[in-house]
C-alpha cells in the first residue's frame, strides 16, 4: 500500500513566526445534535474530551474536539486512528441519529509558532476575525475565511496556532501564511 | 440656442468667454404637460429628445430628484458595444451604437464618442465556444464582430499578460466600432437639445406619487407641487421598484450597488477597452490617462451608492493577473451606482398596468451604451403605443416565459 | 461592508464570510398553484428602499442559513434570527418599529408610533 503523506510533506518557513506543514492528522466529522447527552457521552468515551461549547475546542492527550456548528463537531486524533475513531463512534451511537466520517485526507493542517502578537497579526492579515487577546485565545475555535478560501484555526497555547483547510488548497494556504509572515512585514498591531 | 463651433470658441476667446449661454434653462414647473418623464438620466433625457425630434411632442417635462446625469449616467464606465447574443438585443444595442456615431453632430455637443474597439477576453474553453457562437450570431444580425487569436490580442494590447497562471488568454471577441463616450456629455448634450426645443428640465424635484383616475394616469405629485400629465414615462434605473410601487404595480427588479474605480493618470498605454469576464474585471484608459476599472456588484439588495469595499480588492486582484502593471498603480477614486437587475439581464421597455404610464428600466449594469437607442424606442412607444425595437421587452415577457437571456453575453457588469 | 450576527455560531460575521440568499419568507408556489401565484412567486419581488427581510448563509463559518432584517438604504441592521420560522419574531419587529415607526413589508407592518 502507498504511504500516506501530508499535503506539503513537512514544508516550513521562518519569518515573523514559524509556519510549517503540521503533518498528517486524523480528522473525523461528527454530525448530530451536539446538545444531546448521547453525543456528549460518545465523544467523551471515544476521545477523552468533553463536548466543546459554541466556538470552542477541547483537548485531552493527543485528541481534540472542535465545535464546527450546532450540529457538527470535528474530532482530531492521530492519523492512523481515524478509522477506529469512526467505528468507535458508530458503536457508541448505535441507534442515535448521527453521521461520523473520516475526513483526514481531505484536509491539510499548518502549525504557527512564535511571538503571540506576531502570530495573531499573521492570522488577522488573512481572516475577517477579531484576533485580539480579549476576543480569541487558547480554547477558542474559529471557522472563517483566509483570503479566498475557507479555513479554521485555534491556539493550542499562547504563542502557537493551528490552521486547517482543504487539502486541495494547501499550497495556496501555505503561500498566504508565509506571505503574511514575511520578514519585515510586521505591523505590530497586537504588540503590547 | 447659439451653436457650438470652432468659430464660437475663437469668438469667445476674444471676449473673455463672457458670451456663452447657459446650456439649458431651469424653469419653475408648470401646472400641466402632455408628457412627464421621471428621471433626467441619459435614458430619460434621450426619451424626451426623440419625442420632440421624431414625433414633434415638445410639451414635455423631465423631472429629476437630484441633478441631471447624477444617477448611473454619471457613474458608469462608458463602454459602448453591441455584441450581444439575442436578436432583440442586437437590434436595440446596434441601433444605439450607430446613433452614437453621429451624436456629437446631431446634438451639436461633443460627446467624445471614441470607437476605439472593445475586446472581450476568452480565458476558458467555455468562453472560447461562447464567443465563437456570439461572433456567428452577430454576423447574422449585421453586427460586425470577430473572434481573434492571442497574437492579435497581444498586438492590440501590448500590456496584456497572455499566459496568466490560472486563466491564460485563449482569444477574444473583438468589435472594432465599439468604444467609449463621455457619459456626462451625453446627458448634457441631450439636456441642451431638449431645453432648446422648449422642454422643461426640472432638477431638485422628486416625484413622490403617481395620481390615477379610473386606472389611468392624470398626473404626479412632486416635492415642488402637483403636475398634471396625459402620459408618464418612468426612467429611474435603480429606483424603478420604488417608483413602480408609487404607481401601483410591481417589477421583477432587484436593485444592487455596482462599483467602479479609477487609477492615477498615467501615460497612454492601452487604446482599446478590454473586458475579462471570467476573472471579472475590465479596464480602459480615459483621455486624462486614468485607468477606468469596472468592479463588482453587491450580492444583496441595496440603495447605498457606494458598494462593499471587498469588491475593490477582488477586482484589482483579478486585473493584476491579466495586466501585471496594474499592481504598481495607485487608485484615486471609487464610487457606486444603484443598478436595476432583471432575471434575464435584459431591459424592460413597456406599457404598464396603469394606462398612460410607461416604464423603461432593467438596463442594470450595462445601459449606458443603450442610451440613444433606448430613448429612441421609448419615445416611439410613448408616442405611438408600440415600437419595433421595444416589442420584445414588455413586462409580460416574464409571465409568458419569453426571456431574452443575456446573462452570458453580458458577462461582467458593464 | 455589512456585518451580521450569526445566530448559530454567535460571531459578528463580516460580509465576506456570508452569502446573501435573497428575499425571506417566500411561499414557494409550485404545481397546483394559480398562474398568478406562480408569477408573483417568481417575479413580483420585494425590492424596498428601506426595511427588508432576507436570507443569509454563513458560508465561511458554521455553514448555517439564517434570517436578517435590515434597511437597504442605510445598511442599518435591525437584527438576525433563526432560519426555522416563516415570519420575523416579535422582538425583531419591535426593534424595527423602534427605529422605523410605521414600517411596512408585504403584509407585515409596525405600529404607527
Ligand atoms: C459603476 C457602473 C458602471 C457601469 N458601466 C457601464 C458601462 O461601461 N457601459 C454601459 O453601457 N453601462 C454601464 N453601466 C450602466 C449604466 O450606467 C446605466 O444602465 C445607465 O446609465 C442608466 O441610465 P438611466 O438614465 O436609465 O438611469 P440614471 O442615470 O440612474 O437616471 C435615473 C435618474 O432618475 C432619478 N430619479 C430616481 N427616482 C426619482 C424620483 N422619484 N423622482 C425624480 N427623479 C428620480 C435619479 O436621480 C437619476 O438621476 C454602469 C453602471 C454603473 C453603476
Ligand atoms: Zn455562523
Amino acid at each position: 500500500m502507498s504511504e500516506a503523506a501530508s499535503a506539503l510533506d513537512g514544508a516550513s518557513f521562518e519569518g515573523l513566526v514559524r509556519v510549517a506543514d503540521a503533518g498528517l492528522r486524523g480528522m473525523v466529522t461528527l454530525r448530530g445534535d451536539l446538545g444531546a447527552d448521547a453525543l456528549h457521552a460518545a465523544v467523551k468515551q471515544v476521545s477523552g474530551c468533553d463536548m466543546p461549547g459554541q466556538r470552542k475546542i477541547t483537548a485531552a492527550g493527543d485528541s481534540a474536539v472542535a465545535w464546527m456548528a450546532p450540529d457538527e463537531a470535528l474530532l482530531l486524533c492521530p492519523h492512523g486512528q481515524a478509522d477506529a475513531t469512526c467505528a468507535a463512534l458508530a458503536r457508541a451511537l448505535d441507534g442515535v441519529h448521527h453521521l461520523a466520517v473520516n475526513v483526514s485526507d481531505a484536509r491539510a493542517t499548518f502549525a504557527l509558532e512564535g511571538d503571540d502578537g506576531a502570530l495573531r497579526e499573521v492570522l488577522a492579515k488573512l481572516a475577517p476575525a477579531d484576533l485580539s487577546a480579549e476576543a480569541f485565545g487558547p480554547g477558542d475555535f474559529r471557522r472563517t475565511r483566509l483570503a479566498q478560501v475557507p479555513g479554521a484555526f485555534w491556539m493550542p497555547r499562547q504563542g502557537a496556532a493551528r490552521v486547517i483547510c482543504f487539502r486541495s488548497v494547501a499550497q495556496y494556504m501555505f503561500d498566504l501564511l508565509t506571505t503574511a509572515a514575511a520578514k519585515g512585514s510586521g505591523v505590530g498591531y497586537f504588540q503590547a | 440656442m447659439r451653436r457650438y463651433s470652432a468659430f464660437a470658441i475663437a469668438r469667445e476667446a476674444l471676449r473673455y468667454h463672457a458670451g456663452w449661454e447657459k446650456a439649458w434653462a431651469s424653469p419653475e414647473p408648470r401646472r400641466k404637460y402632455d408628457v412627464v418623464i421621471v428621471g433626467a438620466g441619459g435614458h430619460g433625457l434621450a426619451t424626451a429628445f426623440y419625442l420632440g425630434r421624431n414625433f414633434g411632442i415638445t410639451n414635455v417635462a423631465v423631472i429629476e430628484k437630484g441633478w441631471l446625469g447624477g444617477g448611473n449616467t454619471g457613474r458608469n464606465t462608458t463602454i459602448i458595444r453591441s455584441n450581444y447574443l439575442q436578436d432583440p438585443s442586437a437590434a436595440i444595442y446596434e441601433k444605439s451604437r450607430s446613433l452614437y456615431e453621429t451624436m456629437s453632430q446631431d446634438l451639436n455637443y461633443n460627446v467624445m464618442y471614441s470607437p476605439r474597439g472593445v475586446m472581450m477576453l476568452a480565458q476558458t474553453q467555455a468562453e472560447v465556444r461562447g464567443y465563437l457562437r456570439t461572433a456567428q450570431a452577430n454576423t447574422l444580425q449585421g453586427v460586425t464582430t470577430r473572434f481573434i487569436d492571442p497574437p492579435e490580442v497581444k498586438k492590440l494590447v501590448p500590456i496584456i499578460n497572455l499566459d496568466g497562471p490560472r486563466y491564460p488568454v485563449l482569444g477574444a471577441l473583438w468589435q472594432d466600432r465599439a468604444g467609449t463616450a463621455r457619459h456626462d456629455a451625453v446627458a448634457w448634450g441631450y439636456a441642451r437639445a431638449c431645453s432648446d426645443m422648449g422642454m422643461d428640465i426640472i432638477q431638485q424635484c422628486e416625484v413622490t406619487a403617481v395620481r390615477r383616475e379610473g386606472g389611468r394616469v392624470v398626473g404626479v405629485d412632486t416635492s415642488r407641487g402637483a403636475i398634471d400629465c396625459d402620459k408618464l414615462g418612468i426612467v429611474v434605473a435603480g429606483n424603478s421598484g420604488v417608483m413602480a410601487e408609487r404607481a401601483g404595480f410591481r417589477l421583477p427588479i432587484d436593485s444592487v450597488a455596482l462599483q467602479a474605480l479609477v487609477s492615477e493618470p498615467i501615460k497612454p498605454c492601452m487604446d482599446v477597452v478590454v473586458m475579462a469576464n471570467t476573472v471579472h474585471g475590465y479596464m480602459s484608459q480615459s483621455d486624462k490617462g486614468e485607468m477606468v476599472i469596472g468592479g463588482g456588484a453587491d450580492g444583496y439588495n441595496n440603495y447605498t451608492q457606494r458598494g462593499s469595499f471587498h469588491h475593490i480588492e477582488e477586482t484589482v486582484r483579478a486585473l493584476v493577473e491579466t495586466f501585471p502593471m496594474v499592481s504598481r498603480l495607485k487608485m484615486l477614486r471609487q464610487w457606486g451606482g444603484i443598478v436595476d437587475m432583471t432575471g434575464d439581464r435584459s431591459p424592460i421597455l413597456s406599457k404598464t398596468p396603469v394606462e398612460g404610464v410607461f416604464i423603461n428600466c432593467g438596463w442594470g449594469t450595462g445601459g449606458f451604451k443603450a442610451t440613444p437607442g433606448s430613448g429612441w424606442a421609448m419615445a416611439e412607444l410613448m408616442a405611438k403605443g408600440h415600437s419595433p425595437l421595444a416589442e420584445a421587452y414588455t413586462l409580460d415577457r416574464f409571465r409568458e416565459g419569453r426571456f431574452i437571456d443575456e446573462s452570458v453575453a453580458a458577462g461582467v457588469a458593464h | 461592508m455589512l456585518i451580521l450576527h450569526c445566530p448559530y455560531c454567535g460571531v459578528m460575521a463580516d460580509e465576506t464570510e456570508l452569502h446573501g440568499g435573497g428575499e425571506a419568507h417566500l411561499t414557494r408556489h409550485g404545481p397546483g398553484s394559480s398562474d398568478e401565484e406562480f408569477h408573483d412567486y417568481l417575479f413580483a419581488k420585494e425590492n424596498p428602499r428601506g426595511v427588508h427581510f432576507e436570507r443569509w448563509r454563513h458560508v465561511n463559518g458554521c455553514g448555517k442559513w439564517f434570517h436578517a432584517a435590515r434597511d437597504t438604504a442605510t445598511l442599518e441592521v435591525f437584527g438576525t434570527y433563526s432560519a426555522q420560522t416563516t415570519e420575523p419574531p416579535q422582538a425583531i419587529r419591535d426593534a424595527i418599529t423602534a427605529r422605523r415607526p410605521g414600517w411596512t413589508w408585504r403584509h407585515l407592518a409596525g405600529s404607527a408610533k
